[in-house]
């Protein structure tokens, strides 16, 4: 009896905390680098909730950029369930229903020796339903207008991460195209000239009086 | 999480109590937005953000409590790093601290973290990590009450500012992108005409060859 009325304020004091906070957001970008498995963990306030985001492998200076077969990205939720899989790509967006409140485990799996750079962006989007506009009274139906406002420019907000993060990864490829296309000719030029150099000494060679001409 | 701790007896009412009063830290203590990152034994754990200049960074951290013993004897060092080196934050063995930086200079800024101290865990370490740039990073509560706005208005005073942001971001995308395609453009030309030079510098080599030999053969009297 004693511990079921502890419970009701325990109760009293969850519903409070997380209705008092219907207006947070979560947003974190960042940039990692994976060497096998990099995790981070993002926490979800409330069911239901659309977790919304992105990621881009930033090229590192790979010899053989095409042939790379990208990083594995899997979304776990708090229960362990695999919400979300995506194999083998250089980039994606993603966008999934929280099926539960909790925290969530974000990975990124490199399946090759050589570490990679992803660039990341989790947002975490509550809009007020009709539940919590009935549990507090401060919420007004036009609070689930500005929610959802928010949560529209927030979607332009993570598409413009996205475009910057794909920016930065070919701006990566173009440098390395410029800076290959100099000393790669360069290079060449110098081993053409050498080839001939050695082609050159080496007939000399061939009519040296030591080996006699007349051999030739 | 309050129906698990009101179905068992007092170790799961308590569990549940310290469960929520996390919860609650978490969210009142202003650490609210943030990502969990584990830290390794050994080594470092280190996130960047390519942030052009000018933008106002915010972060906290903080050891995230799994278990009592933890908070109690660890604690981790951090350095911030700008793109061209310099040391914009360096602290040892906290267990929680924030910085804050101007951006200067547009580049990759790189903010790592160790386990510092002589305790060395056995496991790694989970650290709270608030990053917020630009409007996010912007005190809304100071601004509320110079301006004594509230609620409805403040919302929509975010929401201008987020507007703002979004067009400042698109304007430098604009730039970026014509930066590249200038540099995409000098390398397509440079390509063109470093081919038909190689193609001229094998002419010219084979031309010194042939003219070279002929000298040489003219001189030991075999042409």
């Amino acid at each position: 009896m004693w511990i079921d009325r502890r419970c009701l304020d325990v109760a009293l004091v969850v519903s409070l905390v997380l209705t008092s906070s219907s207006f947070i957001t979560r947003t974190s970008s960042l940039s990692v680098t994976v060497n096998e498995v990099e995790c981070v963990y993002e926490y979800v306030l409330y069911e239901a909730d659309t977790v919304s985001g992105n990621y881009v492998v930033v090229d590192h200076d790979i010899f053989w950029g095409s042939d790379h077969p990208g990083i594995d990205f899997t979304v776990t939720s708090p229960s362990g369930n695999n919400v979300h899989t995506k194999k083998g790509t250089s980039g994606d967006k993603f966008e999934f229903k929280a099926p539960r409140s909790g925290m969530y485990k974000f990975c990124f799996h490199n399946p090759y020796s050589t570490p990679e750079t992803v660039s990341f962006y989790i947002h975490v989007g509550h809009i007020p339903n009709e539940h919590d506009l009935a549990k507090d009274e401060h919420l007004d139906p036009i609070n689930v207008k500005i929610a959802e406002l928010r949560e529209a420019l927030e979607s332009v907000t993570a598409e413009q991460k996205y475009l910057k993060a794909r920016d930065a990864r070919h701006r990566h490829t173009n440098e390395s195209t410029r800076k290959r296309v100099i000393y790669y000719t360069l290079a060449e030029y110098l081993l053409l000239a050498c080839a001939s150099g050695l082609q050159v000494v080496y007939i000399r060679r061939l009519f040296s009086k030591s080996f006699g001409y007349n051999r030739v | 999480m309050s129906s698990r701790g009101c179905r068992g007896g007092w170790i799961r009412y308590l569990t549940s109590l310290a469960l929520l009063v996390t919860s609650s830290f978490v969210i009142w203590g202003g650490f609210v937005e943030g990502i969990w990152l584990t830290i390794p034994a050994s080594g470092t754990k280190c996130v960047s953000e390519e942030i052009q200049s000018g933008i106002v960074v915010l972060a906290d951290y903080y050891i995230v409590d799994d278990d009592h013993a933890h908070l109690r004897t660890s604690s981790i060092s951090s350095r911030v790093t700008s793109p061209f080196g310099n040391n914009l934050h360096h602290d040892e063995n906290v267990t929680h601290g924030q910085f804050a930086f101007t951006t200067t200079e547009g580049g990759n800024y790189l903010a790592c973290f160790w386990i510092g101290g002589q305790h060395q865990e056995a496991a790694g370490l989970t650290i709270g990590l608030d990053w917020k740039i630009g409007v996010a990073a912007k005190d809304w509560d100071s601004v509320a009450k110079k301006d004594k706005i509230e609620g409805v208005e403040l919302e929509l005073r975010k929401l201008e500012g987020s507007v703002e942001a979004i067009l400042k971001n698109l304007i430098y995308l604009k730039n970026r992108e014509a930066e590249m395609r200038e540099v995409s453009e000098k390398t397509n030309a440079r390509v063109a005409w470093f081919s038909i030079m190689s193609l001229g510098v094998c002419i010219l080599v084979s031309v010194l060859q042939v003219a070279y030999l002929q000298r040489f053969f003219q001189k030991r009297k075999l042409i």
